[in-house]
């Protein structure tokens, strides 16, 4: 019985130490989905937001207070990401928390009200995200934002008749709604939808059923399986013009012939060269586009927390919150402007010619 | 056009699916184990082909070395987690859940080394188009896909009805204590069974990802098709599983002429359940 006592005072005092050899970082929470469908653009996520942490922390940290990100999997599962936020939130206690795609935020979205705890999305654009919560901010625009672009722009070019397709969870559906929404408001008409499974990459029924109803114009709102829906659309023979969102920004998809005038709204969001190359050196891929999105969601967490401890005021959700809205524009990879808890970005309208994405035109979401 | 496409489509689907089911059937009808971790090795038969490929092996060496490892991997889950828990008197329930812990394990060493990425073979033949019947197209990974699976159909009942090792695994299947009595060692003859069915598997394997990607997580749902087309078919018919998976196939790509993607799989499944009141023992359970 002594013997069990030594050890467990032994091992309190072992949490004691470490638990103050850590007293000076920063926790802050990411839950990502590091595994499953979505686990491609998880990773480019997580290393967006490592990227960001590390120069930081190797520059001295934030008012010498290194910053740690506690990452959470959540398969891009609303229910996995409750349990995570939970965790992160009541044992962990961080005031921050980075969230990914639009079913695990929106699920998030009343507890961060709840407890107070700031959610940043920079993944996700379902159009609930912009009101689900006072404590979601989104650093991109919303889908309709996109959408409303793209109508506009698909109308002028001609193309006014639409078929939809779509994946069938909380970011395909809005998107589908969007385009309902927009593109008949733009003068347009919607002739069929058809949704498919999220990592689903057997696009050919859904294809072919929309592609009966003769649409000039495939609107696309899915967000996994792009190249294989791009290489079936080609192999089927379809010759309509295909059209999207940022969702469309798969380097592969890009590179392949089959998407060839593939055309969509990006956000522009461009990293420095020399920025690019140490991201390479580092891990060994190519910055893409959500790689840059965490990054630059994460420079400007940093420039609040800097600000917050500055001023002597302490880490909280409800301070970071209110910090970041007093900022309310910050520069990083591309300028941030906070109206209301969606950024305002530029916004290009691209098409995929000879394997690059051209730009060919220049807007903005607002 | 469109229903001849689809049509098409479904019996390309159907194939690779049906092989998929006789695979499953045999494991099941001999050992009685729902093998859920055979999802894992449909997936990791992919992989190995994928890898092989992109260090410049042929084809056809990269698939037989791909068999090769699922036939392994299979009869290392045989030998060394099924049969020792049924050594130790395991529930069927417990295994089950064994063989989803299997399938995890599988999975997650996959999305590990290769990332969840959906990684595509470097194959330029492979999306060549070939035009058939009216303005049907079709790939040549589709054709080869049929072709193949038709081939492996007529290669397992040839197996199963003209060879010793296949009357035995029937004969096992059919009556495990007589068997044990009779020294047909139905221990051994699980293990043959599942190198056999694992191997098989292979095949849909490597062409279903040559055709749509390949995803670590992936085969859970070829798998619960194929549970269904077995269970449809007679879990112990060979014919009844394979015939059965193209029907159901086609009866999602179908229905598509008359209502949206996404009550497909739910009007499948209810024609399912519907059939099973009717037909419980499955549409082939008198033929072998």
């Amino acid at each position: 019985m002594l013997h069990l006592l030594r050890r467990a005072i032994g091992a309190l005092a072992f949490m004691l130490v470490v638990t103050i050899a850590h007293a000076d970082t920063i926790r802050f929470g990411a839950i990502l989905p590091l595994t499953g469908p979505g686990a491609m653009i998880g990773t480019q996520q997580m290393r967006g937001i490592r990227f960001a942490v590390d120069k930081a922390n190797a520059a001295g940290g934030v008012h010498g207070e290194k910053i740690e990100i506690l990452f959470e999997d959540n398969q891009a599962k609303p229910d996995q990401s409750i349990l995570s936020f939970n965790k992160l939130a009541d044992l962990q206690k961080v005031p921050m928390i980075f969230t990914a795609y639009s079913g695990p935020s929106l699920a998030m979205a009343p507890l961060a009200t709840r407890k107070k705890i700031l959610l940043i999305n920079a993944g996700a654009q379902a159009d609930k995200l912009a009101t689900a919560s006072p404590y979601l901010v989104n650093t991109l625009p919303t889908i309709g934002d996109e959408v409303k672009v793209i109508s506009k722009y698909l109308i002028g070019d001609g193309k006014t008749q639409g078929a939809i397709l779509f994946e069938n969870d909380a970011a395909g559906i809005a998107g589908r709604d969007d385009f309902v929404k927009y593109f008949p408001e733009a003068g347009g008409t919607i002739l069929s939808q058809e949704p498919t499974q999220f990592g689903q990459t057997d696009f050919r029924p859904a294809l072919l059923k929309l592609a009966d109803a003769k649409p000039q114009v495939m609107l696309v709102s899915i967000t996994a399986g792009l190249l294989q829906m791009a290489q079936q659309y080609k192999q089927l023979g379809l010759n309509s013009t295909v059209a999207g969102t940022t969702f469309f920004a798969d380097p592969d998809t890009v590179a392949d012939p089959s998407s060839e005038g593939f055309v969509h709204t990006q956000v522009r969001i461009d990293a420095p060269p020399a920025l690019a190359a140490e991201f390479k050196e580092k891990f060994g891929v190519e910055m893409e586009f959500f790689v840059r999105q965490y990054y630059n969601a994460t420079q400007m967490i940093l420039t609040v927390t800097d600000k917050l401890l500055a001023e002597g005021k302490a880490l909280t959700g409800e301070n970071m919150h209110d910090e970041l809205f007093a900022i309310g524009k910050f520069q990083g990879l591309i300028p941030l402007e906070f109206k209301s808890n969606t950024a305002t970005v530029p916004l290009d309208i691209n098409v995929m010619r000879g394997g690059k994405d051209v730009t060919i035109k220049r807007m903005s979401s607002d | 056009m469109l229903a001849l496409q689809l049509l098409c489509n479904g019996i390309v689907t159907g194939c690779a699916l049906g092989i998929v089911a006789v695979s499953f059937s045999f494991i099941y009808a001999t050992t009685k184990i729902f093998h859920v971790a055979h999802a894992g090795v449909y997936t990791m038969g992919g992989y190995i082909a994928w890898s092989l490929l992109g260090h410049g092996f042929p084809a056809p060496i990269a698939l037989l070395i791909a068999m090769a490892a699922c036939t392994a991997l299979g009869s290392l889950i045989q030998a060394v987690l099924y049969a020792r828990l049924e050594q130790r008197s395991a529930t069927h329930l417990v295994i089950l859940i064994a063989s989803l812990g299997t399938l995890a394990v599988i999975q997650n060493i996959l999305a590990a080394v290769y990332t969840a990425n959906i990684l595509r073979f470097d194959l330029p033949w492979s999306s060549h188009v070939v035009t058939i019947v009216g303005n049907v197209r079709l790939t040549l990974t589709q054709l080869t896909t049929v072709a193949v699976s038709v081939g492996a159909y007529a290669g397992v009942m040839w197996f199963a009805h003209r060879t010793i090792l296949g009357k035995q695994i029937r004969a096992v299947a059919s009556n495990p204590f007589l068997a044990e009595i009779t020294r047909l060692r139905p221990r051994r003859v699980h293990v043959y069974v599942v190198a056999f069915a694992s191997a098989l598997v292979c095949l849909p394997g490597v062409l279903v990802p040559l055709d749509f990607g390949l995803q670590p997580y992936g085969g859970v749902t070829p798998l619960l098709t194929a549970t269904i087309a077995m269970i449809a078919g007679g879990v112990v018919s060979i014919t009844g599983a394979f015939v059965l998976a193209i029907v159901i196939t086609e009866l999602q790509n179908l229905s598509l002429l008359f209502i949206p993607g996404e009550w497909s799989i739910g009007v499948t499944f209810f024609i399912f359940v519907i059939f099973m009141l009717f037909r419980p023992k499955g549409l082939f359970a008198a033929a072998r």
